[in-house]
């Protein structure tokens, strides 16, 4: 158990010091970031990101609120950045990981364990992604799994506090992001399994809280909420990604993908299915095929690794002999309960190392050579990073090494090239723009979503890049639509390529006129 | 017997009765939940097969979405089917 906790605790360490590396990094990290920034300055001016994108500066975001209006605050002292964005997003991980801790003692009485669930969470590859960025994913996930808690109590016990409060956690969630949505389905359908009529209740209340907030955004913004928190998030669907990521998500949690599934399949046939099993199967299952959608990814199956590491953590306590029971019926004379502790003290500690090693990723340079020459590990995602995921899957985020002052500089010079522009700049990225103290045009996976939907022209647009009216255009991943990059493509040309962050950012100027 | 216990709570929160009136109802059962996921199992599985019939001229066979969709509606008929006979327990 010692050991366990030491691999888990490692892969802790390098979580934090990933985290404190880019939370000081002035620029996007993970594509899109930048737009969540400016989404935050924009409320913190008692603005509405959803807006008409056909007209300048054809900007709209495809967000709730929630996260944003949290981060707002900063604004008003810091100005737009990064790093009160990314702080958010790692605290409210470990407030995640915190709350299975709690809920995994709570139920299983084993306070190692329940140590242990709390770092599996933490150890994650895709934990470790999404949560020290500015997006909303994580805090999403904290909100959704603080509300799977609080119902898991509140719901047998007929707490009226508690059951609001984790109802009201779940509208939270989903005003975080929509994609919290099923976790909103697995809470209700439980309840409903438990007391039928009082859950339709509640979930009337719930549903008239919830569509109140919906129907005043959308008047509030006159139609633009339902247009790009709505229609610009259903894209399509692509089968290969979300295979191999479902792919992925077993190889790298397998170990205690067992034991949650074990429990999982006793709840079902031989006890009450708990709330953490309803929440598991429906996260893991449909949580996994939105993963495959375009513009989605690993981050997606981040909410079933918080249910696994609860239920895995109460599945191996009571194989400890702890939080009751296991055993069916038909078993308890053919497995004494003393052979199966004993068996567990050590399968439980294996698994958690399992997990660990299936997990790990780590720098292979400066102070960590000598460990990564020791575990005999190389890098395989970018120089100087080891990640047992590798980069091979679709959909799986292309991120998690660290950052140099390298990175940082060629952010600058970046944002230097558009200081030495009089003329408003088209860029892929916000973050450049905002360190120049210039206006944040377009988001162009929202136009491009739209103009896929049939729903954006781009006629302004198009008309400003022809008329060379952008003083450069700063492209990276190429998302905005086809007819704006044609456009793009034909009246300005690529003069530079910098690397920041190992990708290539394409600096393009204005093309002269034909004589 | 939980009724009984319970009793004295409901009496001192007022609130409660919102939405609880119904303190002693009786919870789905593992035959109920077995025939909801076996009907709604089986209504996906005819679903995702009909896909092809109303599509008629589509060359290729059952592709990849169509394929997971199919695997998942069967999965859930058959969870669903072999929780039936687990009768009164409660779900």
């Amino acid at each position: 158990m010692l050991a366990a906790s030491l691999a888990l605790g490692f892969a802790l360490l390098i979580y934090i010091l990933y985290s404190v590396n880019l939370i000081q990094f002035p620029f996007d990290y993970d594509q899109g970031e930048g737009f969540e920034v400016h989404d935050s300055a924009l409320f913190s001016r008692g603005e509405l990101p959803y807006r008409d994108i056909e007209s300048y500066p054809f900007y709209a975001s495809n967000y709730p609120p929630l996260f944003h209006l949290m981060a707002a605050p900063f604004v008003w002292f810091f100005g737009p950045g990064y790093w009160y964005g990314r702080l958010l997003g790692f605290l409210g991980s470990l407030l995640t990981a915190g709350a299975i801790a709690w809920a995994v003692n709570r139920e299983g009485r084993h306070r190692w364990i329940a140590l242990l669930a709390g770092l599996a969470f933490l150890s994650s590859n895709m934990v470790y992604h999404i949560g020290p960025l500015f997006r909303q994913h994580m805090t999403m996930v904290m909100f959704e799994t603080l509300a799977v808690v609080a119902l898991a109590r509140a719901w047998p016990r007929r707490q009226t506090k508690g059951i609001a409060l984790g109802l009201l956690l779940l509208i939270c969630a989903g005003y975080t992001k929509q994609l919290a949505a099923i976790t909103a389905l697995a809470a209700v359908g439980w309840m409903f399994l438990r007391r039928p009529r009082a859950a339709i209740g509640w979930a009337a209340g719930f549903m008239a809280a919830g569509a109140a907030i919906f129907l005043t955004l959308n008047i509030a913004s006159d139609g633009q909420w339902w247009l790009h928190a709505v229609v610009a998030n259903i894209n399509e669907f692509q089968p290969r990604q979300a295979f191999g990521l479902f792919d992925l998500w077993f190889k790298l949690h397998g170990f205690l993908l067992l034991p949650a599934g074990l429990l999982l399949v006793y709840e079902t046939y031989c006890a009450r299915l708990s709330i953490y099993s309803v929440w598991f199967t429906l996260t893991a299952l449909l949580g996994g095929i939105a993963a495959g959608t375009w513009g989605a990814g690993d981050s997606y199956f981040t909410t079933s690794i918080a249910a696994m590491c609860i239920l895995s953590g109460i599945c191996l306590s009571r194989i400890l002999g702890h939080g009751g029971d296991f055993r069916p019926r038909f078993m308890a004379r053919a497995l004494p309960g003393r052979h199966i502790v004993s068996l567990g003290l050590v399968i439980v500690p294996l698994l958690y190392l399992g997990y660990a090693r299936a997990t790990l990723k780590m720098p292979t340079d400066g102070a960590f050579a000598a460990l990564a020459q020791t575990l005999n590990i190389e890098a395989n995602v970018s120089s100087g990073f080891f990640d047992s995921a590798t980069f091979n899957v679709g959909g799986y985020a292309r991120i998690g090494y660290f950052l140099t002052s390298q990175d940082t500089q060629a952010g600058h010079q970046i944002a230097d090239l558009i200081r030495q522009s009089d003329r408003p700049v088209l860029s892929e990225e916000a973050g450049f723009s905002m360190v120049a103290g210039r206006e944040v045009i377009s988001n162009p996976t929202q136009l491009r979503n739209l103009y896929l939907a049939g729903l954006y022209e781009g006629r302004q647009l198009i008309e400003m890049i022809e008329e060379r009216q952008f003083g450069l255009v700063i492209l990276r991943a190429q998302f905005y639509p086809l007819p704006v990059l044609v456009a793009i493509g034909q009246f300005y040309q690529t003069e530079a390529v910098i690397r920041m962050n190992g990708f290539d950012y394409s600096i393009l100027y204005p093309k002269e006129p034909a004589p | 017997m939980a009724r009984s216990a319970l009793w004295p709570l409901y009496s001192a929160a007022p609130a409660v009765y919102t939405f609880d009136m119904s303190q002693s109802e009786d919870p789905i059962t593992k035959r109920q939940l077995g025939l909801g996921l076996a009907v709604f199992g089986a209504v996906g599985t005819a679903a995702a097969l009909a896909i092809d019939l109303l599509e008629v001229g589509r060359e290729g066979g059952i592709g990849p979405a169509q394929a997971l969709a199919l695997g998942i509606a069967a999965a859930v008929l058959l969870v669903g089917l072999s929780l039936i006979p687990l009768g009164d327990a409660p779900a």
